[in-house]
Formats: C-alpha cells, structure tokens, sequence
C-alpha cells in the first residue's frame, strides 16, 4: 500500500487534476471522477471488510433520487442536494445495515442484488407518481449557481469532484492506518480471533457498511447533479456488476485500484464499444480473464513493479551521494 | 374483492411460475451443494435454452424437439464452461466464484446479442388448448410447466437417491476429501452436476419461452427472483428450492392480483423478514466452504 509516500500521492494527484483538465474531454473526465467515487465504496466493502456487494446501484440510486427530490421538489441550491443526497444514503445504510451485515457472504451479495432490483422497481413502477417513472426527473435549469465552484458549470464540477474524490481518497487512507481500519480487516482475515479480542465483528461491519455506502451515495448525489436529472436506469440489474467490475479491474483493496480502474474502464467503455457496439462482450471476457489471471487487477500488477522502479532510482540517488563524498 | 374464478387462476398462474422459477433455480442449488460455487452463469444457459428454442423451433417446426435443442445446447455450452473456467477455480472461495460466474454471464449476453441482435422474438405457444377447471379457463401449457416441474424435482430425487453417480454426488456434498479417498474421480462428478445444472436451466428457458419474448436481456431480467428463490429456499438445498420457488410463485400471482406493485415487493419483503428468522433461508445448512 506504500507504494508512494502521501506527498508522492498529493503531488500525483495535482498532477493527475492538470493533465485531466488539459487532455482529456471534460464530460469523459467528469465520468471518471464520479465513477472512482461511485467504486471506492465498493472497493473498501471488497477489500477491507470482505464483503462482495453487487448492489452499489441501489445506494447510488438512493443518494442520486434524494439529491433529486431535494432538487426538484424542494430548493434549488446543489451543494444542498449533495448533502440531502450523503444524509439520504446514510439513512438508508443506517436502516437497512443492521440486517445485512449479520448476513453471511455468500448471502450478502445475493440479497444486495435483490435489493438493488427492488429499488429499480421503486423507482420505476410503485413511486411513479413522485418520480415520474421512466421519464426521470429533470432539474437542470432548477439549479443555482454559486459564487464559489458553481456545479452548473461543468469545468468547475470537474475541480469540485476532482476535490472530493481526494478528500476521500484521504479519508480511506487514513482509515487504513487507525484501529477501525485494522479491525476491519480483521473481520475478513479471522472473525473468531477479532471477537476473541473483545471487539464486536457486528458493529465494526456495520460502521464499514454505512461508510462505504455513504460514499456511494455521494457518488449518486454527484452524478445527479452533474447531469441534472435522475432516472430508474441507473440502478437497472444490467449494470448492477459496473463497481465490482472496475473494482476487480483496478485491484481489489489498493487505494489507487479504483481511480486506475475507473480510468481504464471509462476508456474502455468509450472506444471499444463505439468500434464493437457490444460493450458485454467486452466486459465479461475481461472480468473473466482477470479472475483467471490471479484477480490483482491493473494497480495490483503494477505497484510491485512501481515500488521496484522507485527504489532503484532512490538506491541510485543514495549511491551517487555517497560517491561525492 | 377477489371472486374463486380469478382466484383459482391466480393460484394455477402461480403454481407454473413457481416451476419455472423452481426449474432455473435448480441448476445454481445443484452447484452450490456440491461445488461450493454460486453459478449465476445458470441463468446464462436460461437465456441460450430459450434462444435455441426459438431458432430450432422455428426451424423445426415444432417447439417440443426446440426445446430439446435447447436443453442440449444448454447443456453443451455449460460443458464448455466448466472446462475453460470452472475447472480452474473450484477451490477458490465463494465471492470469487460469483465474480467469475457473473462475468461469463455477462461475456455470454454479450454472445447471444452478438447472434440475435436486440430486438425481443416471440416463440409461440406449443399446446393452445385450453381447459375448464372451476369455471376458469387454463391454457393447458401451464399445467404440462407444472407436470415438467413435478417430473424433473421426481428425476432428481431419484438420480441422488437411487444411483450410484447420485450417492456419489451426494457424499461429495458432505465431504469431498473422503469421497476422493473411496477412488472416485470428484471433478468428474463436477462436470455432470455443473452439465446437469446447465441443461436444466436451458429446460426452463425453453419453456418459460412461449410465455414471454425472449430478448437477451432476460437472463438478468429474473435475476432478482432467482436470487430470492435461492436466499428464502437456503442455498444448496433441493427441497428448499421447491418450497421456496412455488412460495414465491403464488406470492407473486396473488400480489399482482390484490394491488399490481406487489408482485414485485411482496416476495423481496418475505425474504426479509426470513432473512431476519433465519439468516440461512428456510432450509440452509451450515455448510462452509470446504
């Protein structure tokens, strides 16, 4: 995981911000901030707590359809609807947590799926008169803009996900190095010794649950905002596998794997399946090629090789010093 | 309020969901009790039945050797599977299996898109006959889905119970170790669950097709009830799956006639709160990953 000291990781990112912001198209950008945002939950549910959830979209929609129910119904203030949206998804989490975290992991990944469904057809059939089903709610011209990063503006939402997606991306390394962070772990590697030390795998899962989803939800209240408007096809079974996939894609458990992974994945999405149009096929092979190819994904491949490279450059530095005197 | 009529077809239209739903949930339950996998590649073989169906009925001219197409092909494509992917990571745990298993799925849509293109085909209905059961008219074809239901739940309790490659299997779920030390080839014993499995689903794509368009999205479409099925059922478990299969069929007939939303919510609610009985589903065992 220490693959590059943390100023390594702030200047990388300022780095990553300007070379996004010049080269690459600002909606395909904007894409990628919310989708490693969207992924990052996943990847911690994965990784750390060693839960498999196939149902991300149903936290994404919940945070997504409160920023919007905010947005549409009520004022007009985004920044607002974010935090509607992350309450939303907590609240949510906060409910439906307790159930699912005493599940085993095989179960726990069906029952996700089956609950991602179930809110698509929320959505889509049973809420129809709030959410006008299928039409979606539309609320871009609701929205204000603000003096300071105004997120009408897509060039300005792209720094202000760009900026989120580092404070999380912070927040989950700090977590990594706490006690929780460790317990977490814990709780995938060996239950037993966990509880045997006197803490509670319930409340340690729990905790990790409503973190993760929140930050789901925060990914779905983005993604409202930015294209203003919501409907029940982000939640759809079809793309119910999308966060494991880039999960497994940029390497389970690293702090990096998600955004390398949301990177390649976005790429993907956007050439081959204009050259293919058959944007599954695609997808399938290559979550089955990386399972059968030991599962590290793209960061886990490559930070060993990385971390080599930069402690030769390092030894080399040490070296020639050493020389001189 | 509700009158006997529309009652006793609500009840006959939920019995045959519930066998299909019994019939391409058998296939993962199967996997599950020996392998220790989570095969969601099952409703893959669902989607290739249904599709051979349509083109080899089609072709045929009858949709009976159809479906007898389909349940080979499903069988086939199952075997192939096994052999390029299964094969190498049985002894990985489960999460991982469910992966892999939902990238074929999706890698497999993908193919049937590429073969049939987009757009839904209707496959039509074998048997138009109907019949009078209390005043209620029922197409005949639902009740022969029941009687193939009946017949393969019958088909299976036999072939575990009654033969020797059954017995075998059978051990393998309790514990493979020994099962291999009595000199018996358990990857063998694999490949004819997971082919079995497969042909199954294929059986209830094929016979589910007639009923509905097949359209390649509709392995992922019955994804949420089989998921249901299996989790009120308990993994694993032959007779948990029927229970639970025909339950979650009359629940789902009898929702959509009270109020239509339910026939989507009801099943999802029960499952909560058997979820909150018994976190193993009516009939789980404790079995962990060997």
């Amino acid at each position: 995981m220490s693959v590059l000291r943390w100023w390594w990781g702030l200047l990388l990112a300022f780095a990553l911000l300007a070379v996004g912001r010049v080269f690459l198209p600002l909606p395909f950008a904007n894409e990628i901030m919310i989708f490693s945002l969207y992924t990052m939950g996943c990847n911690y549910l994965l990784g750390r707590v060693g839960f498999i959830s196939f149902g991300q979209p149903a936290y994404l929609a919940v945070g997504a359809y409160a920023a919007a129910f905010y947005l549409f119904y009520v004022g007009s203030n985004p920044y607002v609807g974010i935090l509607v949206g992350i309450a939303g998804g907590m609240m949510a989490s906060l409910i439906i947590g307790p159930l699912f975290v005493r599940l085993r992991g095989d179960y726990f990944a069906l029952v996700n799926l089956a609950l991602a469904v179930i809110i698509f057809y929320l959505m889509q059939k049973v809420l129809a008169p709030i959410t006008h089903g299928d039409n979606g709610l539309w609320f871009l011209t609701n929205l204000d803009s603000t003096p300071v990063l105004d997120l009408t503006r897509p060039e300005q939402f792209f720094i202000f996900s760009f900026l989120v997606v580092f404070a999380l991306w912070a927040f989950y390394k700090y977590l990594d190095d706490t006690i929780f962070g460790a317990c977490c772990l814990a709780t995938k590697i060996n239950e037993d010794k966990l509880r045997f030390l006197g803490y509670s795998s319930f409340t340690i899962r729990l905790v990790a649950f409503v973190i993760a989803n929140t930050t789901t939800a925060l990914a779905g209240a983005l993604y409202a905002v930015y294209l203003g408007f919501v409907s029940p096809e982000i939640t759809s079974p079809a793309r119910a596998a999308d966060p494991v996939v880039v999960t497994i894609l940029g390497g389970v458990g690293t702090l990096y794997g998600p955004i390398v992974g949301a990177i390649v994945y976005t790429g993907m999405k956007d050439v081959l399946s204009k050259i293919l149009g058959n944007w599954e096929l695609v997808i399938g092979f290559v979550l089955v090629f990386i399972m059968l190819a030991g599962e590290k994904g793209i960061w886990g491949t490559l930070a060993p090789w990385l971390q080599k490279l930069m402690l030769r450059t390092a030894g080399g530095a040490t070296d020639q010093a050493g020389g001189g005197r | 309020m509700i009158n006997l009529q529309l009652l006793s077809s609500g009840i006959i239209f939920g019995l045959s969901l519930g066998s299909i739903f019994f019939l391409m949930t058998i296939g993962l339950s199967l996997c599950f009790g020996l392998m220790r996998i989570i095969s969601l590649d099952q409703l893959l073989y669902y989607s290739v039945g249904a599709y051979i169906t349509f083109s080899a009925g089609a072709l045929l001219g009858n949709i009976w050797l159809g479906v007898l197409c389909g349940v080979i092909v499903a069988g086939l494509a199952a075997l192939a599977v096994e052999r390029i992917v299964f094969r190498r990571i049985y002894e990985r745990d489960l999460p991982f299996t469910m992966i892999t298993s939902f990238g074929v799925l999706i890698g497999g849509v993908g193919v049937i898109k590429y073969f049939w293109g987009l757009v839904p085909r209707p496959v039509s209905e074998p048997i138009a006959a109907r019949i009078d059961i209390i005043g209620t008219d029922i197409p005949v074809y639902r009740l022969v889905i029941v009687a193939m239901a009946v017949l393969v739940y019958a088909g299976i309790w036999l072939f575990l119970n009654r033969t020797i490659i059954g017995k075998a299997i059978r051990a393998g779920t309790e514990d493979v170790e020994h099962v291999e030390g009595l000199g018996i080839n358990v990857y063998r014993l694999f490949t004819i669950t997971f082919v079995i499995a497969g042909g199954l689903s294929g059986l209830a794509g094929g016979l589910y097709a007639p009923l509905i368009m097949v359209d390649p999205n509709m392995g992922l479409d019955v994804l949420a009830f089989v998921f249901m099925v299996v989790i009120i059922g308990g993994l694993g478990s032959i007779k948990g799956t029927l229970v639970s299969s025909f339950l979650v069929g009359q629940v789902v007939s009898i929702g959509s006639l009270v109020y239509a939303p339910l026939a989507q919510m009801a099943p999802f609610a029960i499952m909560l709160l058997i979820l909150l009985v018994r976190p193993r589903g009516l009939f789980g065992s404790q079995l962990l990953k060997r």
